[in-house]
């Protein structure tokens, strides 16, 4: 499938690992490096960069006592560089618009929607700088799922305005994949303008990235305020009559 | 002054199978995208689109499609294209997908735009191929793919290739 993201004009890329709640135990396994699955990342098309290929997990929860793998320390999660989350209830939604410390939160596409979509969460969601996913692949493949897909996602877009919101693909063949162009023209469909849907699969994309990896990161922010020293020999320099005012 | 206004849409069918690309036609084409027209907009969606749409170029090598619609319902088409799945032709069907490569106004621009595109992939398999005859094949067609206006550029090419 990598193969053809690059030739297709991607730059950057997620692995996903779905880990869903049902068992009673289940350990997060570490990722598996990219360095192990190609020796040479070959170059986007276009630029002269390598492709980044990421880690992503994805959590199915339906429950809130499974939110509290996200809060422990475990080492194996840190690893990962983007976390989504797929709640199943409402209550779940609105804990993981508002406290769970995640990058992406996953709407569900193929079946409808057991709970409909309030404005307080998602506004929450929109100020943390969560985004909200929308995958396209079962779109391609059925035409049921294309009608709970297209559904969906137009209901969440009367909430949230278009903004914050990532279109992803869970391709499993590389025919199921589609250009950047492509994707940009699905989002029109689902009922965003066409600098949304743009923005959808690119910068919004960026965002996500640059999200986790300060979640990975920072655990704190310095502020550095300059001293204004600079000022004083400035005003030396100012004729008489401005003088006054300033010292005024 | 009145006239009608056409999209000229590039697109690249890229299929898994190597078979596929020979075996293109342009009634294929037209069908499959018709068809997923149909799925995706119902009938006022094919009715809309297919006013003036044609397939007006087709190139077995390399893949790329030129589509022609009107310019008011071109947002139907564009929409559409990603959902179009195989290529079905001489009872066999290739599972296939369409890549939207560049949306232009006239056949002219999108010219332009192909002329780009080919000599990026030229470039990229330029770096990919081992054999040296191929590579030597490669560069002399890089130096040969402007058109004539645009000798200054292709002055440029050399020296690039030259520092690779």
């Amino acid at each position: 499938i990598f193969l053809l993201c690059f030739l297709v004009g991607y730059s950057a890329v997620a692995l996903n690992h779905v880990i869903d709640f049902k068992e009673k135990k289940q350990e997060i396994i570490k990722p598996v490096s990219p360095s192990e699955l190609f020796p040479t990342l070959p170059i986007v098309q276009g630029t002269s960069k390598r492709i980044k290929v990421l880690t992503r997990l994805t959590l199915v929860v339906s429950d809130p006592s499974h939110c509290n793998l996200l809060r422990s320390t475990s080492a194996n999660i840190r690893l990962y560089d983007i976390i989504a989350v797929f709640p199943k209830t409402e209550k779940l939604f609105h804990i993981a618009c508002t406290t769970l410390d995640v990058d992406l939160v996953c709407i569900n596409v193929t079946e409808k929607l057991p709970f409909y979509f309030r404005r307080p969460p998602v506004n929450m969601a929109i100020d943390r700088g969560i985004y909200f996913e929308l995958l396209y692949t079962p779109a391609i493949k059925d035409s049921t799922m294309r009608r709970y897909t297209i559904s969906n996602a137009i209901s969440l877009m009367q909430i949230c305005k278009g903004k914050n919101i990532v279109i992803s693909s869970a391709a499993e063949r590389p025919l199921e994949l589609r250009g950047p162009y492509d994707v940009a023209n699905l989002g029109l469909l689902f009922g965003l303008s066409e600098s949304e849907a743009k923005a959808a699969v690119s910068t919004n994309c960026r965002a996500t990235m640059l999200h986790g990896e300060t979640r990975k990161s920072a655990c704190g922010v310095v502020y550095t305020v300059k001293k204004p020293r600079k000022v004083e020999e400035e005003e030396s320099a100012v004729p008489a009559c401005k003088k006054a005012k300033t010292q005024a | 002054m009145v006239r009608f206004k056409n999209r000229y849409v590039v697109c690249e069918v890229v299929s898994e199978d190597p078979r596929c690309r020979q075996c293109i036609e342009d009634r294929a084409l037209g069908l499959a995208v018709r068809d997923a027209i149909t799925r995706v907009h119902g009938d006022y969606g094919l009715a809309c689109c297919s006013i003036s749409f044609t397939v007006k170029y087709l190139n077995a090598y390399n893949g790329t499609v030129l589509l022609r619609c009107r310019k008011d319902s071109y947002r139907l088409l564009c929409s559409a294209l990603p959902f179009v799945r195989y290529l079905e032709s001489r009872a066999q069907r290739y599972p296939c997908f369409l890549n939207t490569l560049h949306v232009g106004g006239t056949i002219r621009t999108c010219q332009k735009f192909l002329i780009q595109y080919n000599r990026t992939q030229l470039l990229k398999l330029l770096q990919n191929c081992t054999n040296e005859e191929e590579r030597q094949c490669i560069q002399k067609s890089l130096l040969s793919c402007s058109l004539t206006e645009e000798q200054s550029q292709s002055g440029d090419e050399e020296e690039d290739d030259g520092s690779e």
